[in-house]
């Protein structure tokens, strides 16, 4: 249970509105540097559609290369959102308040940014409409057997969901926006609110909707990584993809890389805006103990991963694993991986002055994500680039210069997202921390005073 | 109890069913007491545990080591692992929770651990029965790759002792302050068995904070133990039997489930204390409409656990996948894997989605005896045609000859009776050497929540320690 | 006779129960006046009507068609064009099952989010008497009512401590 305070509605609107009604003087330097980037990336995007696929370097066996790898990632970070925000929501946990929306969005834009990666991995992406069933004329239609249209469908699903759960819950403050803003602007937010004006019938709705779309959301968080992984798992072919563990082995890794990118954004959120009053110690406290249990499980998984690679004791599998883990430079990234994604930053959050210290949560939750980013690395490549029976070319994988430039533009653009839609939107919930105020008290126990809370009567 | 703000006024009355902590010392002490009917319940579950046993003799002598035919012991086993095994989860993961919906019900869940010493009985023949990893200079497939030739045996009973005896001491450890109620509220055997097992038990700030401690401790090398158990039975006892299976899923599909067994497990277990019991007043609707939601969870898991493992096979299309599903979908087991399905997943899923089953305290009980009998089922599907590969083609690189369905003997239906039987006779012995309803975690929800007025609307101010 | 919409503005939730208490007892019906705030309270808080929803057949009928019109797709685009791959039936129930469960689980949010809006009475053209500072933790009163009858609205919400009455 989170400490309360005191903080009128006055003042969490002045506070948590202060990009739309102030913008800050960082936002547009770093708005005008962050899009110089991304312009060089939709240029380089032009670059390789243009030239072809052969400016990367993927060549014979390994064709799925660093652009796979990264949607994977992205599609991993987006599922921080609906972890966060359903299943806190499910559970009535408080300190879900000031981080939900933030997460939600974080599922947005990742998946828009893992989406575009396989797009230009086609090579032909204005090719893409194909996946979908449209071509009745020539009567040929996508195979639903192939895990490559299963992906569209659970993204398409995914994506929509979450950006129609995100505007449902934005609704009260857009209401709020319109309030508090003049011209333009008041046109803008009066279009979008609706006209909310906040009676019971509302916020009943907005209450029942926001548990039975996290209810919904929830089997479709679970599905979407799953999906990703059986494009790998149902292949035969290459060693170490055959795997029944992949699907939550994905979802759970997924998970572990979501939540801790959540951390990283929270931490960046309450430097730039300054909203220590709402993103408090405590909520990075119960964010890294999530953490602990999530990364514990997903290192269970990894063992189970590779203990029944071995298992068979096949001569290819163990081949791969011993490349994996013991050939140069595989092995030194192998340790990174495990280092980075959990043996530095599990044992650290174990210490409560680490959890409650938001620099290091920041710094550590980064490191997961590196070490989250390599496992996808080391679940994709390796399988493909060993050197097999009957294959006559087996060159280590390269990446490109052009590769690395789009996995650190992915991150830029990313951001540039985010802070594009803070400008416009608030990213704390301004309703739920009011609610909070409502429904939160502290009570006399003696001589102690403990923070309680309100339980309507069913 | 008082708030700080002015909005939130206490009622005057009390709540009509929050008891005073004298009522509540009172009720939960004299509820461990022994009636004429808890007396016959208790023969007649002597008298089929006693079958159990025959049952386990006469196969033995009829049988003697086909391994092929010892498949339903190693399911019940395997079921009681599952469904006794999973139930001390439901006191350990809400609690470190902080639910509060949970302290009525831990003490029950915790109690389930008795159940690991009937797990561990049924395991000793299996223990003989179980092949070397090496026969014939030729090893199986395991997970044991360099491992002495008995490792299974001996690191199989060892993680399912661990796990037993961790779990005794977590139900020992919460226990601690009832049994000094005991000493004080009770007499004859039950003071004198207070008296001992209380350890002095006073209730001063430091034994508190140590009871948190250890009940915090315990409950995570419980959880860390259970799946490695789990992990080892389904693998050594399961997997490594048939050629060719490898499924890295397979011990956390056994774990999954065995949590949606163990919350079925208390759910039933809550409703049988509260009707025959004495205890209505204690268990109410909440603790059975948070175990229905928890059990509707965990039957989609089941599913998707399921799922994640059979849409790799079935794409795989390799000789050793479609033995996989021949032997074990739809080969020989192929109406216990139907009933399994359906009472593990569907049947629950489509029950517990209607709120008026849901919110209530029958209908996560009867969903619980379903999702129960068909873990039973799924467990049989499991093990039996596992076992049912015959020793000299456990080496080979995949099943070619699916064997025929295996059915249970009289002596396998006395076995699943009768370890049945005895497991639920320690639960009720149990019940009488301390109050099924925690008295101090009773006492603890009582403190920390209380019946509020909020404007015009009625609410519960819960409040909420770290 | 033309209907309006009067709102008094309180600063505190406890007069605000009263003002609502007020209207009933001068005979106006629950369920013609409403309270406004700027975040949720506790249902029933201030004694006013409870709503009622329908929420819940929304996803199912989506779910329902989703799941009709996937299983639909997947079939008929199998069917007509059938190509077998990887040696599978044309109609492959385990595939299909998966892109079936998307769109179903696809048309139940859709639904489900057009069934917020819809019994949230949304998008409200005419949203009546509304004070910008409800959002600022104000508490609004609001009634629709007969013109003759405004002045008794009036007295009720005033007489309960409103700080300022708006008219629309």
């Amino acid at each position: 249970m989170q400490q309360r305070r005191d903080l009128s509605q006055t003042h969490t609107n002045r506070v948590l509105l202060n990009s739309q009604l102030n913008t800050p003087s960082w936002w547009l330097p770093t708005v005008i540097l962050l899009g110089i980037v991304v312009i060089i990336g939709w240029v380089v995007i032009g670059f390789i559609l243009n030239k072809g696929l052969g400016v990367t370097g993927l060549s014979r066996p390994v064709f799925w290369g660093l652009m796979i790898v990264t949607f994977v990632f992205w599609v991993g970070i987006s599922h921080a959102g609906i972890m966060i925000s359903a299943i806190l929501r499910l559970t009535q946990a408080e300190w879900r308040r000031p981080v939900t929306r933030a997460a939600e969005l974080l599922t947005v834009f990742s998946l828009l940014t893992a989406l575009l990666f396989p797009l230009i991995h086609e090579g032909r992406p204005w090719r893409a409409y194909w996946y979908a069933p449209y071509d009745f004329a020539r009567g040929i239609f996508p195979s639903v057997r192939s895990p490559l249209v299963w992906d569209p469908s659970a993204i398409g699903t995914y994506l929509t969901g979450s950006t129609l759960f995100l505007y449902v819950a934005l609704l009260p403050d857009l209401g709020n926006l319109r309030d508090r803003t003049t011209g333009w602007q008041k046109v803008f937010y009066t279009m979008l609110a609706l006209g909310w004006r906040g009676n019971p019938r509302q916020w009943k709705l907005q209450t029942i909707g926001g548990i039975l779309l996290s209810a919904l959301m929830l089997p479709i968080f679970v599905s979407v990584h799953s999906i990703v992984s059986w494009d790998f798992a149902v292949t035969t072919g290459v060693e170490g993809w055959h795997s029944t563990i992949f699907a939550p082995y994905f979802v759970i890794g997924a998970v572990h890389s979501g939540v801790s990118a959540v951390v990283t954004m929270m931490a960046l959120m309450r430097w730039l805006w300054k909203w220590g009053d709402f993103i408090r110690p405590e909520h990075f406290d119960a964010l890294a103990r999530l953490l602990i249990v999530v990364a514990t499980g997903w290192l269970g998984f990894t063992f189970l991963e590779l203990i029944f690679a071995l298992y068979t004791l096949e001569g290819p599998e163990l081949a791969l694993r011993e490349m994996q883990i013991f050939s140069w430079p595989w092995n030194v990234w192998f340790i990174v991986f495990l280092l980075t994604g959990y043996f530095i930053p599990v044992p650290l959050w174990l210490f409560k002055k680490v959890r409650n210290n938001i620099a290091m949560m920041f710094w550590t939750s980064i490191l997961v994500n590196i070490g989250m980013w390599l496992e996808r690395f080391f679940i994709v490549v390796p399988g493909l680039a060993r050197k097999t029976p009957f294959t006559f070319a087996w060159e280590s994988y390269k990446p490109s210069p052009i590769e690395w430039f789009l996995l650190g533009w992915s991150v830029a653009w990313v951001s540039f997202l985010m802070l594009l839609f803070a400008r416009f939107f608030p990213l704390v919930p301004l309703f739920e921390q009011k609610e909070s105020q409502v429904f939160t008290t502290n009570v006399k126990i003696g001589r102690a005073s403990v923070p309680a809370i309100i339980r309507e009567q069913e | 109890m008082a708030t700080d703000r002015h909005s939130h006024t206490e009622v005057s009355h009390e709540h009509p069913s929050a008891p005073s902590a004298g009522e509540v010392v009172e009720d939960l002490v004299a509820a461990t007491g022994a009636g004429v009917t808890f007396r016959r319940v208790a023969y007649i579950l002597g008298f089929l545990a006693v079958l159990g046993v025959v049952g386990v003799i006469g196969k033995a002598v009829t049988v003697g080591g086909d391994t092929t035919k010892w498949g339903y012991v190693a399911a019940v086993m395997a079921f009681l692992l599952t469904a006794g095994g999973g139930a001390p989860m439901v006191a350990i993961a809400p609690a470190l929770a902080k639910a509060n919906w949970v302290r009525p019900a831990s003490r029950i869940a915790a109690m389930f651990s008795l159940i690991g010493i009937v797990t561990s009985l049924l395991l000793i023949p299996l223990l003989v029965l179980l092949p070397s990893l090496v026969v014939e200079e030729t090893r199986r497939r395991s997970v044991w790759f360099e491992a002495p030739v008995y490792s299974p045996h001996v690191w199989g009973m060892m993680a399912l002792v661990g796990l037993t005896v961790t779990g005794l001491a977590l139900f020992y450890a919460s226990a601690l302050p009832d049994f000094a109620a005991m000493r004080d509220h009770s007499t004859g055997w039950r003071q004198r068995w207070g008296e001992k097992l209380s350890r002095g038990w006073r209730g001063t700030d430091v034994q508190w904070r140590s009871l948190r401690m250890r009940i915090g401790m315990f409950g995570t090398l419980y959880f860390l133990l259970l799946v490695f158990t789990h992990f080892l039975i389904s693998t050594d006892f399961a997997m490594s039997m048939v050629p060719g299976w490898r499924d890295a899923i397979f011990p956390m599909y056994h774990s999954v489930s065995s949590l949606q067994a163990g919350i079925a497990s208390v759910t039933l277990a809550l409703w049988v204390a509260r009707r025959y019991g004495g205890l209505e007043r204690y268990l109410h609707l909440d603790q059975f409409w948070a175990l229905g939601k928890l059990l509707f969870a965990f039957s989609l898991l089941w599913f998707y656990f399921f799922f994640s493992a059979f849409i790799v096979f079935w794409y795989g299309r390799a000789n050793a996948d479609i033995a996989f599903l021949d032997l074990l979908i739809r080969g020989p087991m192929v109406y216990g894997f139907a009933t399994a399905f359906v009472l593990c997943f569907f049947a629950p899923w489509w029950l517990l989605i209607w709120n008026r089953l849901r919110v209530s305290v029958n209908g996560p009980a009867a969903v619980a005896v379903v999702v129960l009998f068909g873990l039973l089922v799924d467990r049989v599907r499991l093990y039996v045609p596992s076992w049912s590969v015959p020793g000299d083609r456990i080496h080979d690189s995949y099943l070619t000859d699916i064997p025929a369905t295996i059915w249970p003997d009289a002596f396998d239906i006395l076995t699943i009776i009768g370890a049945v039987s005895a497991a639920v006779l320690l639960m009720l012995l149990a019940s009488r050497a301390v109050p099924a309803v925690s008295i101090w975690e009773v006492q603890q929800m009582n403190l920390l929540s209380r019946p509020v007025q909020f404007l015009r609307t009625h609410g519960v101010l819960v409040a909420k320690p770290d | 006779m033309s209907s309006k919409s009067v709102l008094g503005l309180f600063q505190e939730p406890e007069p605000a129960a009263d003002a609502m208490d007020a209207l009933a007892a001068v005979g106006f019906e629950r369920g013609t006046f409403d309270v406004l705030t700027g975040t949720p309270y506790p249902e029933g808080a201030f004694g006013e009507h409870v709503p009622q929803h329908r929420l819940f057949r929304f996803p199912a009928f989506g779910a329902i068609i989703g799941f009709m019109v996937a299983l639909l797709f997947t079939a008929a685009t199998q069917i007509a064009y059938p190509v077998v791959s990887g040696g599978k039936p044309i109609l492959s129930l385990f595939a299909m099952l998966i892109i079936m469960y998307e769109l179903t689980m696809l048309s139940a949010v859709i639904a489900t989010v057009v069934g917020i809006i819809f019994e949230s009475r949304l998008p409200n053209l005419k949203p009546g008497a509304y004070d910008p500072r409800i959002t600022e933790g104000w508490i609004g009163v609001v009634i629709s009512c007969d013109d003759e009858r405004v002045r008794d609205a009036e007295l009720a919400l005033k007489s309960s401590g409103a700080l300022e009455i708006k008219h629309a």
